[in-house]
């Protein structure tokens, strides 16, 4: 990055902060709100694990390990890519004309003008919670090796979900409207990542591990730690895989994008 | 009072519901594909047991359907005063010969009857063929799910209203109504079936109205009411609806008021 | 060369046909059907470094479409356009920077924050060197008359006033070229006559190139020397504003006070309308100048009746613009 770009981003951020802070207490609201929405899916398998102990081997403090990892890096992806997923009113509501007028790189200015710092505090803040209460009740001996496992997977589920925000925006420059498939490809996934991905039937595994892969995201690094019996059907190499399918699907998006932007057309009046 | 404007009114937010075809195949998709993922979770937690606290897994699987499909024909359009607040159009709409309310419920029954249609049933089928449902108590027992199911709607509709009333003191409702939908997801039975809940759960929901949006309907549906015990919890989703109904009514008034003098 | 090249450019939309009513939605929920909309066909033109194009046209003529295809924000199907030696939507980056574009219709300001941020933001994203970013600030706040509102939110200002605060977001990295789509639509009359005068100061000035779409016939009369009319997706006039009346402006209309009350015989192609002044002493004589030849017309009349006073007089060009608008004017 060249230091006036650094120096953009800086002012972009600025400018986000400031308009969010016209509305001080709502700001906060709404990360409390973005907080307990996406705990929704915590307290259902609370209440339903009060219930029936274990759901496939796994107990709920691992169950939570699982689903604070999705948390993790789901806080941190939408620092940077709020602006891909609001794209389709970007695109709608002719800000994208706009960013095309200026000379800047369009994904920059898609990111960091839209970056959503609050939302990324509710996130995020889930799965430090989530991480606190589990990483103790699993039986984890952290080590050096473990820390640096736990960092390279956070990057590459951060890839994978930031890969499948371009790509479902990219589909806006063809489609006008895209939010349901954006509602059944990511945010349904991700409900579901939240359980391990080897209790369900093989299509849904199929779509989960090669399709959209949420598998990689969640529970396969969970899986390197914990060691369940339910691993003993996948390929061990899957453990690994993660940063590399994070960085190869990035790539593929990026250029799907770069190849898609031709054929923008403008939403007009 | 005139019924025509709000028939049209109806008519044209069940238009609108048609205008994004791919979206909509989509939607459809989303819901069969969330029916499908706890029916998987379900039947792993079950494994080898025929019923846990009389709950057989049919039972459970019947309750997931009929409350995530309920749930997308009862969708709100949570914004439509806060819209009208925010943007300043409510004092034109207040000068129209019309009910505002009223033409919120003819727009809210139009989009729902679209979902109904073409959202609802086509699910159902799917998910009957996928999966299977379980056929009502009898039709005596359908019939009553289907009062029942209108009163669940109107429960949800005073929610939404009542809560809607709020923009006329808080800037963007958006946090309300996401926090709205947060326990509504959580206690209505849609994602949790409410047999399931503990004890000391059970007894806090009693006194909220919650359950008498989706899971009286689906407990008559699946006869699991005494005669006796419908008439009571219908009249507990009347109760409720009259409730909040009013709560937002008074909200209402007192919105007005203060519109009128701070003139807009 | 000319500063902006356009040769046969043409662009086309899919348009999704809708059927009205319960069943024409069945019909589109199952077998949608679209068609091809040519929003511009086949449109050349050039124009020179400090020019002031006016470019008119009913609604959905194609304007729009043609400018955000000069500013790089469409690919054109066909034809190639070159401004200033760069392709817009090829070269982009090394382009926008020379250019603004104003969209009357939709604001590039931030709507919580007051508009000086917005300017700030641009500073940034244009790389402005700090000296010019404060003489073109100060510049332009005096003559737009922005002191009072530069520190307010942007969703608390007038139309007018959120108007030319745009203005100046466009035009605040001195571009050398600057696209204006309705750029006084929805401001009132004083507004405009602002807007209007920091046009051409800019345009005399500067000798900065602009091009602007209008639906208000002042300001074309007030600003603009050239006119391209466009119309169905295609250029139907280029030229002088004056050229305009020569093209279009074919008809003529004589007024003529009789002496006394008269009766007029019906003349072939001329339409007679009775003004209401000196008790029906007073007629418009209204005919097309290639049908009807003005001294055969005056000469008939002079010899039937007395005359007491006779004027002739050519359209405005506002009503013949108006009338192309309307589709009234027939392309030859």
């Amino acid at each position: 990055m060249r230091s006036d770009t650094l120096n953009l981003t800086w002012i972009y951020t600025k400018k986000i902060m400031k308009a969010w802070f016209q509305y001080r207490s709502d700001a906060l609201l709404r990360s409390v709100t973005v907080f307990l929405r996406e705990a929704t899916g915590i307290i259902v398998i609370y209440f339903t694990l009060l219930k029936f102990d274990s759901l496939n081997g796994w107990n709920m403090y691992e169950m939570f390990f699982l689903y604070s990892l999705l948390f993790l890096t789901y806080g941190i992806m939408i620092i940077f890519f709020t602006g891909l997923r609001d794209f389709g009113r970007t695109v709608r509501d002719g800000s994208f004309d706009r960013y095309i007028l200026r000379p800047r790189g369009l994904l920059f200015q898609i990111i960091f003008a839209n970056a959503d710092w609050f939302a990324a505090v509710g996130h995020g803040g889930l799965g430090v919670v989530l991480f606190l209460i589990s990483a103790q009740k699993v039986g984890i001996e952290w080590n050096v090796w473990y820390a640096v496992y736990y960092m390279f997977a956070i990057i590459g589920g951060v890839l994978i979900q930031g890969a499948i925000f371009l790509f479902l925006a990219t589909l806006n420059i063809y489609l006008l409207e895209t939010s349901s498939l954006k509602e059944l490809f990511y945010f349904n996934m991700r409900k579901f990542a939240g359980y391990p991905v080897s209790l369900f039937q093989k299509p849904i595994q199929i779509l989960m591990i090669y399709v959209v892969p949420f598998a990689f995201v969640n529970y396969f690094p969970s899986q390197y730690l914990l060691r369940k019996d339910d691993m003993q059907q996948y390929p061990e190499i899957f453990l690994y895989l993660t940063p590399v399918i994070g960085i190869g699907m990035y790539i593929a998006a990026y250029f799907f994008w770069r190849y898609s932007i031709r054929f923008y057309k403008s939403s007009g009046n | 009072m005139r019924l025509a404007p709000y028939i049209a009114y109806l008519k044209k937010s069940f238009l609108r519901k048609s205008a994004y075809r791919f979206d909509h195949l989509m939607s459809i998709l989303s819901t069969c594909l969330r029916i499908f993922i706890f029916w998987e979770i379900y039947r792993t937690l079950y494994g080898t047991r025929q019923e846990v606290d009389g709950i057989t897994m049919a039972m459970v699987t019947t309750n997931f359907i009929l409350s995530m499909g309920l749930d997308v024909v009862f969708g709100m359009d949570d914004n439509f005063i806060p819209g009208k607040i925010h943007d300043g159009s409510i004092a034109t709409e207040l000068l129209r010969p019309m009910s505002i309310k009223g033409r919120m419920i003819a727009e809210n029954m139009g989009s729902s009857v679209f979902k109904l249609i073409f959202h609802f049933i086509p699910a159902l089928l799917i998910a009957q063929i996928m999966i299977g449902i379980l056929p009502p108590a009898s039709p005596m027992m359908f019939m009553c799910f289907l009062i029942s199911a209108l009163l669940g709607y109107g429960v949800m509709w005073s929610i939404s209203f009542a809560l809607q009333m709020l923009s006329f003191w808080v800037i963007t409702t958006w946090s309300i109504t996401t926090l709205k939908n947060v326990v509504i997801n959580i206690f209505s039975g849609t994602m949790l079936p409410l047999w399931f809940m503990p004890e000391w759960m059970d007894r806090i929901l009693r006194f909220l109205p919650f359950s008498s949006i989706y899971f009286t309907p689906v407990q008559i549906y699946l006869g699991q009411l005494s005669g006796a015990e419908i008439l009571e919890k219908c009249c507990i989703q009347i109760i409720w609806i009259l409730i909040i109904y009013c709560v937002g009514d008074i909200l209402w008034k007192c919105g007005q008021r203060k519109l009128v003098v701070q003139g807009g | 060369m000319s500063l902006i090249e356009v040769s046969n450019i043409s662009k086309s939309f899919k348009v999704n046909k809708r059927k009205s009513g319960v069943t024409g939605m069945l019909a589109n929920l199952l077998v949608p059907k679209y068609e091809i909309r040519q929003a511009v066909k086949d449109i050349s033109f050039s124009i020179e470094k400090g020019e002031m194009v006016g470019f008119i046209g009913p609604n959905g003529a194609g304007k729009s479409t043609t400018i955000k295809m000069l500013s790089g924000i469409l690919y054109p199907d066909n034809g190639k356009i070159c401004v200033g030696g760069k392709i817009p939507y090829k070269q982009r980056k090394e382009y926008v920077g020379n250019i603004g574009v104003v969209f009357g219709q939709k604001s590039q300001l931030q709507w919580d924050l007051p508009v000086i941020d917005s300017l700030e933001l641009l500073k940034a994203i244009y790389r402005i060197p700090d000296e010019k970013y404060h003489k073109n600030l100060e510049r332009f706040v005096e003559i737009l008359d922005m002191g009072s509102f530069l520190h307010q939110p942007v969703r608390q200002l007038s139309l007018g006033q959120r108007m030319r605060a745009d203005i100046v977001a466009a035009l605040i990295h001195s571009p050398q070229i600057v696209f204006f789509d309705e750029p006084t639509i929805g401001v009132d009359v004083v507004g405009k006559e602002t807007i209007r005068n920091f046009i051409r100061e800019l345009n005399a000035e500067d000798e900065i190139t602009m091009l602007f779409t209008t639906h208000d016939m002042q300001d074309i009369e007030k600003v603009c020397e050239r006119l391209i009319v466009i119309d169905k997706g295609e250029k139907i006039y280029d030229g002088s504003l004056l050229g305009i009346r020569e093209k279009y402006g074919t008809t003529r209309q004589l007024d003529v006070e009789f002496a006394r009350m008269e009766q007029i015989a019906p003349i072939e192609n001329v339409e007679i309308v009775e003004l209401d002044a000196l008790d029906g002493k007073k007629k418009r004589f209204v005919f097309e100048n290639k049908k009807v030849a003005i001294n055969d017309l005056m000469n008939y009349i002079l010899q039937n009746y007395q005359v007491r006073d006779i004027s002739i007089s050519e359209p405005e060009i506002e009503s013949i613009i108006r009338k192309i608008y309307n589709g009234e004017v027939v392309t030859v």
